[in-house]
């Protein structure tokens, strides 16, 4: 129909990958454009240190979003994940009490913890056929009463030297977000490259046909909230390091913040498209976001309001765009 | 290769089988011949592994299986090509080839390169030139149709069936298609292949069963029967019978509504027709020819690209269903279950849906003036149900379908356009909603009737209009219809 000047393949291909790509492209754009901002407002905000500390702080963020995403390519949502991150972090705290001797096992069992509770959550999902979003609120709400029953307020504390966890340093990096960006790592390549990860968008692009032509839908549904579980454990043991003891409304606040890096990178909430490199960069525009408005003396509850806006606004943004692209 | 005996399958309120046995043999193709509701679909599914038989059993490759799960019936060799595609809109042509079957390297990854390879080498051996890296939405429907199609090539399959698989595409594709499945045949693969289309029956299948109403009427050699004998198993009575008795010929019906030049783009180009009053005006065409968004775009579910609306007059270049609906327009979806219906309320509360403001008073329902309405429809409907509380749900699609029509009845005034009103339905339901239409016409509503099934556009239609590649086509006055005169519009390129 048109006469251009690549052959009409290869701007398919090139088409292709910008769509693919498209939110990695957005939120990496965006994330330049907030540096350039911040460098102009702030001395202080383009100081190394001060992106090291940016850096840092997106970890906890970063962990627990990257099983989220994982839920959302499938076409589900894990609204558990705050509660349960609360719950280890009470737990965590509360049995070791200061003491490091069995620090180790307490650790293993909490992550377990995290991806039996996950698996439950799944079970629901796929057994009962309760949509996602009820099955991981009520077993949030239940958590929570947990956590409440179990402490009502501060509780435990860990023993020294723990919290090398979330302080400890690869040279000027900071440990725990360079192992993030290592999990981020691995966790794309299995989704690009592993037949599981296939399936994972398979089963988010369309359920029913995967279940038709016999894919492993419900594995892949089972194993993703598991992998959200324990993504939301391994965040409660950073960050009962980083407080050093339990809080039992610690983690309120990850269930609504997990799933802004996710829309933000380029995930559809409806699955299928979307990937966790987005998610990462998704969760350093967030915490980079909170850093600028903290040298402008904004507050954390204006802060939580911007977090509000960003996924509706990300949200929006995507939705647009895949009515232009049909 | 594959037996079934005594399989029946009960959905609520519906016996989808009964009875039913067959066996189809490894090196044969089997064709699976019935009309739209007699079961073909189900029987399908059944032996896929999607629904488990309520009685009967099952053998395959010589041993009794009870599938619980398509993913059993997948891994005994078991792939069907259903109606409705089962692809992945956004992963790529070569990724839905071999999903399930990845390509991978010596440490078990995905091999991106060699899938993309070999797939190109599979599209290539069924003659498409279709990109391994577009993304199946970017597909046309026919090349999404060739990739299901390279998908059931791709692996170890002793039994495959396919389910109306030429619906969508045409020409040369078919020919191909015929070429690998003859080439199958050879391997000593057992084909189940469902087809309206009879002379591809005739073409190419070994032996023929026909379903009727859920049961196994028969199975013949192909090469013993012919098309007559075929139609007369599939209809189980005489073709006359099941349409009323033509009308005579109204003079000069006025016009209620005139549709010009209407865009949707990418579906309908500048189509136009026009519908008169007391007039069944049958639209034709093949599936994708833009029938339905035709049909929508008239009742402002599609947002027009261009051209207009004339109802009595006023011309509308934008339309929404609420402005339709006020102007007396109704609309019965081919979907009734996703558009149509409330499917857990009640016949009453369905049949008045769009008609509250007479039920109501003060802003409250009248309970007893909807049971008085959805009474009188039940009666002359002739709805089959338990009263006017029965949850539609729980009826049977014809009788859901009447309810959908007694409905729109209502607040049609002018036009009701009715999008394959048969679709799944029985023998006789059919019969009854051809009577309604027919009622509907000669109290002076224009009719447009959507249908895939030739036979219900030639028996019911005073004018038929035919589209293509989203332009009308042709259209056919009283006198000129026949269905051969239909299929030449609906897919010719020169037609006269």
């Amino acid at each position: 129909m048109t006469d251009m000047a690549l052959p009409s393949r290869d701007r398919a291909r090139l088409r292709r990958m910008a769509a693919s790509n498209a939110g990695l492209l957005v939120v990496l754009s965006l994330l330049v454009l907030m540096l350039l901002i911040g460098a102009v407002v702030s001395d202080r905000f383009r100081t190394f240190g001060n992106v090291a500390n940016v850096f840092e702080q997106s970890t906890g963020l970063a962990l627990v979003s990257l099983g989220q995403t994982l839920a959302v390519l499938t076409g589900g949502i894990d609204l558990a994940v705050g509660s349960l991150i609360s719950l280890i972090i009470c737990l965590t705290a509360g049995l070791l009490d200061g003491d490091g001797t069995y620090m180790i096992p307490v650790l293993a069992g909490m992550l377990a913890l995290g991806a039996a509770i996950g698996l439950v959550n799944g079970l629901g999902v796929v057994y009962l056929r309760i949509h996602p979003l009820i099955v991981t609120l009520g077993m949030g709400a239940v958590l929570q009463g947990v956590t409440l029953l179990y402490a009502l307020g501060p509780v435990g504390s860990v023993p020294d030297g723990f919290d090398a966890l979330a302080y400890g340093t690869f040279g000027p990096l900071p440990a725990a977000a360079v192992v993030t960006v290592l999990l981020y790592v691995a966790t794309a390549l299995l989704l690009r490259s592993s037949r599981f990860g296939r399936y994972i968008y398979a089963v988010g692009d369309d359920g029913n046909a995967a279940k038709l032509i016999g894919l492993p839908r419900t594995q892949v549904i089972l194993f993703v909230y598991a992998f959200s579980g324990f993504f939301a454990a391994v965040t409660a043991i950073y960050l009962v390091a980083r407080f050093g003891s339990g809080q039992p409304y610690a983690g309120a606040n990850y269930t609504l913040a997990s799933i802004t890096p996710v829309v933000v990178g380029g995930t559809m909430l409806s699955g299928g498209r979307g990937g966790v490199m987005g998610t990462l960069f998704g969760a350093y525009l967030v915490s980079l976001l909170n850093n600028l408005l903290n040298f402008l003396d904004v507050s954390t509850y204006v802060q939580l309001m911007f977090q509000g806006l960003i996924i509706i606004l990300a949200v929006s943004l995507y939705v647009e765009k895949r009515k232009s692209i049909a | 290769m594959l037996s079934l005996t005594d399989i029946s399958k009960t959905f609520p309120g519906v016996k989808a089988l009964q009875g039913v046995s067959l066996d189809v043999q490894s090196g044969e193709i089997h064709a699976l011949a019935g009309e739209n509701g007699a079961g073909k679909s189900t029987l399908t599914r059944v032996i896929a592994g999607v629904h488990a038989p309520t009685e009967g059993t099952m053998s395959f490759a010589g041993q009794p299986v009870a599938w619980t799960s398509p993913r059993d019936a997948t891994a005994a060799g078991i792939h069907v090509i259903y109606q409705e595609f089962n692809l992945f809109p956004h992963l790529s042509a070569a990724e839905n080839i071999y999903i399930g079957h990845e390509r991978r390297n010596a440490l078990g990854f995905v091999d991106h390169r060699r899938t993309r390879r070999d797939a190109a080498e599979i599209l290539k051996r069924l003659g498409v030139a279709i990109d391994p890296d577009a993304l199946v939405n970017e597909l046309s429907v026919a090349d999404q149709q060739m990739v299901e199609i390279a998908r059931a090539l791709v692996h170890d399959v002793k039994l495959l069936i396919l389910d109306e698989p030429t619906a969508v595409i045409s020409g040369r594709e078919v020919d191909l298609l015929f070429e690998r499945l003859h080439a199958l045949k050879r391997d000593g693969v057992a084909i189940v292949y469902i087809s309206h289309r009879l002379e591809e029956i005739f073409a190419h299948c070994d032996r023929v069963s026909v379903l009727k109403d859920g049961r196994h009427v028969a199975t013949r050699n192909v090469a013993d029967i012919d098309r007559d004998t075929l139609v007369s198993l599939m209809v189980g009575r005489d073709m006359h019978e099941l349409f009323p008795p033509r009308r005579p010929a109204r003079a000069a019906a006025p016009v209620v509504l005139e549709a010009k030049g209407i865009t949707v783009p990418g579906r309908v180009r500048g189509a136009g027709l026009d519908l008169r009053a007391g007039t069944i005006t049958g639209l034709s065409g093949m599936v994708g020819s833009g029938r339905t968004e035709l049909a929508l775009a008239i009742f402002g579910v599609l947002p027009m690209g261009g051209g207009s609306v004339v109802v009595d007059g006023t011309s509308f270049t934008s339309m929404t269903p609420a402005r339709a609906i006020a102007l007396g327009i109704g609309l019965v979806t081919e979907d009734r279950k996703a558009q149509g219906l409330a499917m857990l309320l009640d016949v009453a509360a369905n049949v008045t849906a769009s008609t509250l403001d007479q039920v109501s008073r003060r802003g409250f329902l009248d309970r007893r003036r909807e049971t008085a309405i959805a009474e009188a429809a039940i009666q002359s409907y002739r709805v089959a149900c338990r009263g006017p509380s029965q949850p539609v749900a729980l009826m049977s699609g014809g009788n859901q379908q009447k309810v959908v029509v007694a409905r729109w009845a209502r607040t049609s005034r002018r036009v009701l356009i009715l999008d394959e009103p048969t679709r799944g339905v029985d023998v006789g339901a059919k019969m009854e909603i051809y009577r309604i239409m027919q009622t509907l016409a000669d109290e002076g509503l224009a009719i447009l009737m959507i249908s895939s099934e030739l036979p219900e556009i030639v028996g019911m239609s005073d004018r038929v209009v035919v589209m293509r590649e989203g332009a009308i086509s042709g259209v056919l006055e009283r006198d000129e219809i026949d269905e051969a005169a239909i299929v030449t519009l609906a897919t010719h390129r020169d037609a006269a």
